[in-house]
């Protein structure tokens, strides 16, 4: 804070509005979000040599739990979230759903999808409903 | 005749643990566009971690004060000898007496020499920080030639005197910058300032701070500010329940005129918040290690969880469930079993108590300006808990609504960060909000 700057009154003439922030600032943000995914994944890696040598059903259900707790956090941490709830049935969207075999109105979903925001990444996979 | 450059909005949030700024331009919060918000990475490159995140600490070496990433580093490798680190200055600033607090002596632990007091120590940090703001503000090209209007966001001051209170840390800034001139680069990250050197800095930094025009914004306000982004004809009243690490704070903020006022009346302050669940979640995983049965095999298990505990809160609130590997074996902890803590089951009455008497005095003055909406926002470490969620979405009647608003914005998820700020958002969201708030909404304006 070199100097002191009173504030303006009125606005300046605005720039047409960004279509994206600038690069810098994206990569930062982007460094930001997987300094703590990285964490979690390093986590999930270290889970799965576990189970590689778990021994007992009981030992390999635990490792493969923690496995999948520290997939979530990572993946949270990259801002993605489910896309539908295993189980439920709704009406086919193709945008949303990926269906394996005939055509169907309405359909289950076997494996919930991926977003991040209001981009799927993945959709759900989904069955004709029972 | 060429045009003036745009004005922009620079806040600076007093985390606990770590402070963060952000920049918008001056009339965002009317016209917003995502694209040019601006978080600034106060951290450097070389120090790794989350660049957005700038440590509160500061530690007094043999021969030097460190800062930052440097000062935690430096702690950790002294603990053993019982040294540690000053950190949460957020918690100092909001203290009844300020001027008391800033002139105690600093405790042995973090300042063997005997040499500083509090207000010594915070000066140094601000003079960090502001450092570190101008480097982020000077590598990028909107904001580096352009006019800055500069505030900081804090919690409502709990005697009242926000003017009074802003004064002081205003004062604090003011010779924070005026001790960057002096010591220069030993401010630089990873550096230090010698100690030989600070007594006769801070001494000319007191005798000319520095005319800083800065104003204040309450954190609820920022809060509401992020929050009600394209509801400016609608949000007319706002809840806000900020669950930090050492309260958890409720405010209620009403549009008078122009102005977004917080209603006083409508205030609560929990001494439980994150650090609490914390514990009740500890307690829960050693309840559930009989196993574990020397005072120092529960201490090393304790030690364990309190290391890995940020991940260990996200798995059971968000996915019901965490575990955590100790010794070989496993230790598993539930929401439901955290549901049935007597500890968990009394913050959450005091807190469903807390948030219906605010709600009752938001109602009030909603229905009394006729209006039948009120936007309910959670912000905080534990914002998405479940309990909290459930907590923001109670208390609709016939007359009054109240809409739940999502702890990270739709447009924090805008394309233009190539979906990199949703993850981050959270963390940097009163600092963006701070940016973001119109001035009618500020507690105390740079003209006031």
């Amino acid at each position: 804070m070199a100097a002191k700057q009173k504030p303006q009154k009125k606005p300046a003439k605005r720039r047409p509005a960004r279509k994206r922030a600038p690069a810098s600032l994206t990569d930062s943000l982007a460094e930001a979000a997987w300094a703590d995914a990285d964490l979690a994944l390093a986590q999930a890696l270290c889970d799965f040599d576990e189970i590689a040598r778990a021994e007992g059903a009981r030992a390999r259900a635990d490792a493969l739990e923690m496995l999948l707790l520290s997939l979530m956090r990572a993946a949270r941490k990259r801002g993605l979230s489910r896309l539908g709830e295993a189980g439920a049935c709704v009406a086919f969207d193709p945008d949303l759903h990926e269906l394996t075999g005939k055509p169907a109105d309405k359909i289950e979903i076997v494996a919930p999808g991926v977003r991040r925001g209001d981009e799927v990444l993945v959709r759900a996979r989904v069955r004709k409903a029972p | 005749m060429t045009d003036a450059p745009e004005a922009w909005t620079l806040c600076i949030d007093f985390g606990t643990a770590f402070s963060k700024a952000a920049a918008a331009p001056n009339d965002a919060w009317v016209r917003f566009d995502p694209a040019e918000l601006r978080p600034l990475a106060l951290g450097a490159r070389e120090e790794g971690g989350n660049p957005f995140l700038l440590e509160s600490a500061v530690f007094v070496d043999d021969d030097r004060i460190l800062f930052g990433p440097a000062a935690i580093g430096r702690a950790e490798a002294l603990a053993p000898r019982k040294r540690t680190a000053l950190r949460s200055f957020k918690t100092l600033l909001s203290v009844s007496d300020l001027d008391r607090a800033l002139n105690t002596a600093a405790p042995g632990s973090i300042d063997p020499h005997r040499m500083f007091v509090m207000r010594d120590l915070v000066v140094f940090y601000l003079a960090y920080l502001l450092q570190a703001v101008d480097r982020a503000v000077a590598v990028d090209p909107d904001l580096a030639n352009a006019p800055l209007e500069r505030r900081y966001a804090a919690p409502a001051w709990r005697g009242g005197d926000s003017a009074g209170l802003h004064d002081v840390v205003v004062r604090l800034f003011g010779e924070a910058d005026a001790l960057r001139e002096v010591v220069g680069e030993q401010l630089a990250p990873g550096k230090g300032v010698s100690l030989k050197a600070a007594p006769g800095a801070l001494a000319a930094a007191r005798a000319r701070p520095r005319d800083l025009d800065m104003g204040l914004v309450f954190e609820a306000t920022a809060a509401a500010a992020y929050t009600s982004i394209g509801l400016q004809d609608s949000a007319a009243h706002m809840i806000v329940v900020d669950i930090g690490a050492g309260t958890t704070d409720i405010a209620a903020l009403a549009r008078r005129g122009n102005r977004l006022e917080e209603l006083p009346e409508a205030r609560v302050t929990l001494k439980q918040a994150g650090d609490f669940l914390d514990r009740v979640i500890a307690n829960r995983a050693l309840e559930a290690t009989p196993w574990a049965r020397s005072q120092a095999h529960k201490t090393a298990l304790w030690n364990a969880l309190m290391r890995n505990m940020r991940d260990i809160k996200e798995n059971v609130f968000l996915d019901g469930r965490a575990m955590l590997r100790f010794e070989g074996r496993t230790i598993n902890v539930t929401l439901k079993e955290i549901e049935r803590m007597p500890d968990f089951k009394d913050f959450v009455k005091d807190l469903t108590q807390a948030y219906d008497d605010s709600l009752a005095v938001v109602r009030a003055t909603a229905l009394a300006a006729d209006r039948h909406e009120i936007q309910a926002v959670a912000v905080g470490g534990g914002a998405a808990a479940p309990f909290i969620q459930a907590l923001i979405r109670r208390g609709s009647t016939r007359k009054v609504d109240i809409v739940a608003r999502p702890a990270t914005p739709d447009w924090a998820h805008a394309r233009a960060f190539r979906g990199n700020l949703a993850p981050v958002f959270p963390q940097l969201a009163i600092a963006i909000g701070g940016a973001l708030a119109p001035r009618d909404m500020l507690a105390v304006d740079v003209e006031d």
